[in-house]
Protein backbone atom coordinates (compact mmCIF):
# COMPACT_ATOMS: atom_id res chain seq x y z
CA UNK A 1 0.00 0.00 0.00
CA UNK A 2 0.95 3.63 -0.41
CA UNK A 3 1.29 5.80 2.65
CA UNK A 4 0.84 9.55 2.74
CA UNK A 5 2.71 11.38 5.48
CA UNK A 6 4.30 14.78 6.19
CA UNK A 7 8.03 15.41 6.50
CA UNK A 8 9.71 17.76 8.98
CA UNK A 9 9.23 20.69 6.57
CA UNK A 10 5.52 20.01 6.31
CA UNK A 11 5.80 18.56 2.78
CA UNK A 12 3.53 15.69 1.76
CA UNK A 13 5.42 12.48 1.12
CA UNK A 14 4.00 9.30 -0.36
CA UNK A 15 5.70 5.93 -0.39
CA UNK A 16 5.78 6.22 -4.20
CA UNK A 17 7.99 9.34 -3.86
CA UNK A 18 10.79 7.00 -2.83
CA UNK A 19 10.56 4.76 -5.90
CA UNK A 20 13.90 4.56 -7.64
CA UNK A 21 15.73 5.04 -4.31
CA UNK A 22 17.27 2.69 -1.81
CA UNK A 23 15.86 3.43 1.64
CA UNK A 24 16.95 2.55 5.18
CA UNK A 25 13.89 3.01 7.38
CA UNK A 26 13.49 3.10 11.15
CA UNK A 27 10.30 3.51 13.20
CA UNK A 28 10.67 5.25 16.56
CA UNK A 29 9.71 8.32 18.59
CA UNK A 30 11.55 11.45 19.74
CA UNK A 31 10.86 10.90 23.45
CA UNK A 32 12.65 7.55 23.25
CA UNK A 33 15.14 7.07 26.14
CA UNK A 34 17.98 5.30 24.37
CA UNK A 35 17.15 2.73 21.71
CA UNK A 36 16.00 5.14 18.98
CA UNK A 37 19.01 7.49 19.21
CA UNK A 38 21.33 4.46 19.20
CA UNK A 39 19.65 2.86 16.19
CA UNK A 40 19.45 6.15 14.27
CA UNK A 41 23.10 6.81 15.05
CA UNK A 42 23.94 3.37 13.69
CA UNK A 43 21.70 3.83 10.62
CA UNK A 44 23.40 7.17 9.92
CA UNK A 45 26.87 5.62 10.25
CA UNK A 46 25.86 2.88 7.80
CA UNK A 47 24.65 5.52 5.33
CA UNK A 48 27.93 7.43 5.71
CA UNK A 49 29.94 4.25 5.08
CA UNK A 50 27.98 3.69 1.86
CA UNK A 51 28.37 7.36 0.84
CA UNK A 52 32.15 6.90 0.95
CA UNK A 53 32.03 4.16 -1.69
CA UNK A 54 32.25 5.43 -5.26
CA UNK A 55 29.74 4.11 -7.76
CA UNK A 56 26.99 3.14 -5.31
CA UNK A 57 23.53 4.68 -5.62
CA UNK A 58 22.60 7.01 -2.74
CA UNK A 59 20.66 5.64 0.23
CA UNK A 60 17.78 7.65 1.71
CA UNK A 61 17.67 7.46 5.52
CA UNK A 62 14.08 7.61 6.75
CA UNK A 63 12.51 7.91 10.22
CA UNK A 64 8.78 7.38 10.75
CA UNK A 65 7.28 8.20 14.12
CA UNK A 66 5.18 5.77 16.16
CA UNK A 67 4.10 8.71 18.36
CA UNK A 68 2.20 11.10 16.05
CA UNK A 69 0.46 12.63 19.08
CA UNK A 70 3.66 14.39 20.14
CA UNK A 71 5.95 14.07 17.10
CA UNK A 72 4.74 16.82 14.79
CA UNK A 73 6.85 18.26 11.94
CA UNK A 74 8.65 20.69 14.27
CA UNK A 75 9.54 17.94 16.77
CA UNK A 76 10.87 15.76 13.94
CA UNK A 77 12.93 18.63 12.58
CA UNK A 78 14.64 19.17 15.94
CA UNK A 79 15.28 15.45 16.29
CA UNK A 80 16.56 14.27 12.90
CA UNK A 81 19.19 16.97 12.44
CA UNK A 82 21.29 15.36 15.21
CA UNK A 83 21.87 12.22 13.15
CA UNK A 84 22.34 12.79 9.42
CA UNK A 85 21.75 15.84 7.19
CA UNK A 86 19.63 13.82 4.76
CA UNK A 87 17.61 11.97 7.43
CA UNK A 88 13.96 12.54 6.60
CA UNK A 89 11.39 12.38 9.39
CA UNK A 90 7.76 11.53 8.65
CA UNK A 91 4.60 12.00 10.67
CA UNK A 92 0.86 12.32 10.06
CA UNK A 93 -2.46 11.53 11.62
CA UNK A 94 -2.73 8.56 13.96
CA UNK A 95 -4.46 6.61 11.19
CA UNK A 96 -1.88 7.41 8.52
CA UNK A 97 1.02 6.52 10.83
CA UNK A 98 -0.67 3.31 11.93
CA UNK A 99 -1.17 2.32 8.27
CA UNK A 100 2.49 2.99 7.44
CA UNK A 101 3.58 0.87 10.41
CA UNK A 102 1.19 -1.93 9.53
CA UNK A 103 2.77 -2.23 6.09
CA UNK A 104 6.00 -3.35 7.83
CA UNK A 105 4.34 -5.31 10.64
CA UNK A 106 5.62 -2.74 13.11
CA UNK A 107 4.22 -3.22 16.60
CA UNK A 108 3.72 -0.01 18.57
CA UNK A 109 1.99 0.51 21.89
CA UNK A 110 1.98 3.67 23.99
CA UNK A 111 2.47 3.09 27.70
CA UNK A 112 0.55 4.78 30.51
CA UNK A 113 1.01 8.53 30.96
CA UNK A 114 2.63 9.79 34.14
CA UNK A 115 1.56 12.97 35.95
CA UNK A 116 3.50 15.10 33.43
CA UNK A 117 1.66 13.40 30.61
CA UNK A 118 4.90 11.77 29.54
CA UNK A 119 4.94 8.18 28.26
CA UNK A 120 7.13 5.80 26.30
CA UNK A 121 6.06 3.84 23.23
CA UNK A 122 6.99 0.19 23.13
CA UNK A 123 7.77 -0.70 19.51
CA UNK A 124 9.49 -3.10 17.14
CA UNK A 125 13.16 -2.19 16.88
CA UNK A 126 14.30 -2.88 13.33
CA UNK A 127 15.98 -1.03 10.49
CA UNK A 128 14.31 -1.92 7.19
CA UNK A 129 15.97 -1.92 3.76
CA UNK A 130 13.68 -0.99 0.87
CA UNK A 131 14.77 -1.44 -2.74
CA UNK A 132 14.14 1.01 -5.59
CA UNK A 133 10.85 -0.69 -6.44
CA UNK A 134 9.60 0.11 -2.94
CA UNK A 135 9.65 -3.50 -1.82
CA UNK A 136 11.03 -4.66 1.50
CA UNK A 137 14.36 -6.48 1.00
CA UNK A 138 15.93 -6.99 4.42
CA UNK A 139 15.88 -5.96 8.05
CA UNK A 140 18.54 -5.38 10.71
CA UNK A 141 18.13 -5.81 14.46
CA UNK A 142 19.94 -4.30 17.44
CA UNK A 143 22.85 -6.70 17.17
CA UNK A 144 23.78 -5.73 13.60
CA UNK A 145 26.60 -3.18 13.41
CA UNK A 146 26.82 -0.23 11.03
CA UNK A 147 29.47 -2.07 9.00
CA UNK A 148 27.31 -5.22 8.76
CA UNK A 149 24.34 -3.16 7.58
CA UNK A 150 26.46 -1.33 4.98
CA UNK A 151 27.89 -4.62 3.74
CA UNK A 152 24.41 -6.15 3.44
CA UNK A 153 23.07 -3.11 1.58
CA UNK A 154 26.02 -3.22 -0.80
CA UNK A 155 25.36 -6.92 -1.49
CA UNK A 156 21.69 -6.22 -2.21
CA UNK A 157 22.68 -3.39 -4.56
CA UNK A 158 25.05 -5.68 -6.43
CA UNK A 159 22.52 -8.47 -6.88
CA UNK A 160 19.44 -6.31 -7.36
CA UNK A 161 17.04 -7.17 -10.18
CA UNK A 162 13.84 -5.12 -10.46
CA UNK A 163 10.69 -7.18 -9.81
CA UNK A 164 8.29 -4.45 -10.85
CA UNK A 165 8.38 -2.04 -13.79
CA UNK B 1 6.72 19.17 26.69
CA UNK B 2 9.54 19.00 24.12
CA UNK B 3 11.56 15.86 23.74
CA UNK B 4 15.07 16.05 25.26
CA UNK B 5 17.77 17.38 22.92
CA UNK B 6 20.89 15.38 22.10
CA UNK B 7 22.78 17.28 24.82
CA UNK B 8 20.09 16.56 27.39
CA UNK B 9 20.06 12.87 26.39
CA UNK B 10 23.81 12.61 26.85
CA UNK B 11 23.67 14.39 30.23
CA UNK B 12 20.98 11.93 31.33
CA UNK B 13 22.91 8.89 30.12
CA UNK B 14 26.08 10.19 31.82
CA UNK B 15 24.26 10.64 35.13
CA UNK B 16 22.71 7.19 34.78
CA UNK B 17 26.13 5.63 34.08
CA UNK B 18 27.69 7.34 37.10
CA UNK B 19 24.86 6.10 39.31
CA UNK B 20 25.17 2.55 37.93
CA UNK B 21 28.95 2.57 38.36
CA UNK B 22 28.42 3.55 41.99
CA UNK B 23 25.94 0.70 42.43
CA UNK B 24 28.48 -1.67 40.86
CA UNK B 25 31.12 -0.51 43.35
CA UNK B 26 28.76 -1.01 46.31
CA UNK B 27 27.09 -4.30 45.36
CA UNK B 28 23.84 -2.54 44.48
CA UNK B 29 23.52 -0.84 47.88
CA UNK B 30 21.57 2.20 46.72
CA UNK B 31 21.93 3.92 50.11
CA UNK B 32 25.62 4.45 49.25
CA UNK B 33 24.73 6.26 46.04
CA UNK B 34 21.99 8.68 47.03
CA UNK B 35 23.67 11.79 45.66
CA UNK B 36 24.21 10.19 42.25
CA UNK B 37 20.65 8.87 42.32
CA UNK B 38 19.32 12.39 42.81
CA UNK B 39 21.57 13.66 40.02
CA UNK B 40 20.28 10.90 37.73
CA UNK B 41 16.66 11.72 38.59
CA UNK B 42 17.20 15.44 37.99
CA UNK B 43 18.83 14.98 34.59
CA UNK B 44 16.39 12.45 33.14
CA UNK B 45 12.64 12.58 32.48
CA UNK B 46 10.75 10.51 35.03
CA UNK B 47 9.68 8.06 32.32
CA UNK B 48 13.31 7.45 31.42
CA UNK B 49 14.29 6.90 35.06
CA UNK B 50 11.64 4.17 35.27
CA UNK B 51 12.81 2.71 31.96
CA UNK B 52 16.46 2.61 33.04
CA UNK B 53 15.57 1.17 36.48
CA UNK B 54 13.80 -1.68 34.70
CA UNK B 55 16.76 -2.05 32.34
CA UNK B 56 19.12 -2.36 35.32
CA UNK B 57 16.91 -5.01 36.92
CA UNK B 58 16.76 -6.91 33.65
CA UNK B 59 20.54 -6.78 33.18
CA UNK B 60 21.07 -8.06 36.74
CA UNK B 61 18.59 -10.88 36.17
CA UNK B 62 20.24 -11.78 32.89
CA UNK B 63 23.69 -11.88 34.56
CA UNK B 64 22.26 -14.08 37.30
CA UNK B 65 20.85 -16.50 34.73
CA UNK B 66 24.16 -16.60 32.92
CA UNK B 67 26.20 -17.28 36.05
CA UNK B 68 23.82 -19.28 38.26
CA UNK B 69 21.47 -20.87 35.75
CA UNK B 70 17.71 -20.92 35.91
CA UNK B 71 15.97 -22.05 39.12
CA UNK B 72 12.19 -22.21 38.78
CA UNK B 73 10.30 -20.78 41.75
CA UNK B 74 9.83 -23.38 44.57
CA UNK B 75 6.07 -23.48 44.45
CA UNK B 76 5.67 -23.59 40.64
CA UNK B 77 4.12 -26.64 39.02
CA UNK B 78 3.22 -28.54 42.15
CA UNK B 79 -0.07 -30.36 41.76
Amino acid sequence: GDFQLLDQDGRRRRKSDFRGRWVLLYFGFTHCPDVCPEELEKLSRAVRLLEREPGLPPVQPLFITVDPERDDAAALGRYVRDFHPRLLGLTGSAEEVRAAGAAYRVYASAGPKDEDGDYVVDHTVLIYLLGPDGLFLDYYGRSKTDAQIAQSVRRHMETYEPLLD
Amino acid sequence: MSAPTMEERKACWGARDEFWQCLDRHADDASKCEKLRLSFESRCPQQWVKHFDRRRDFLKYKRKLETEGYHPPEDAGKS
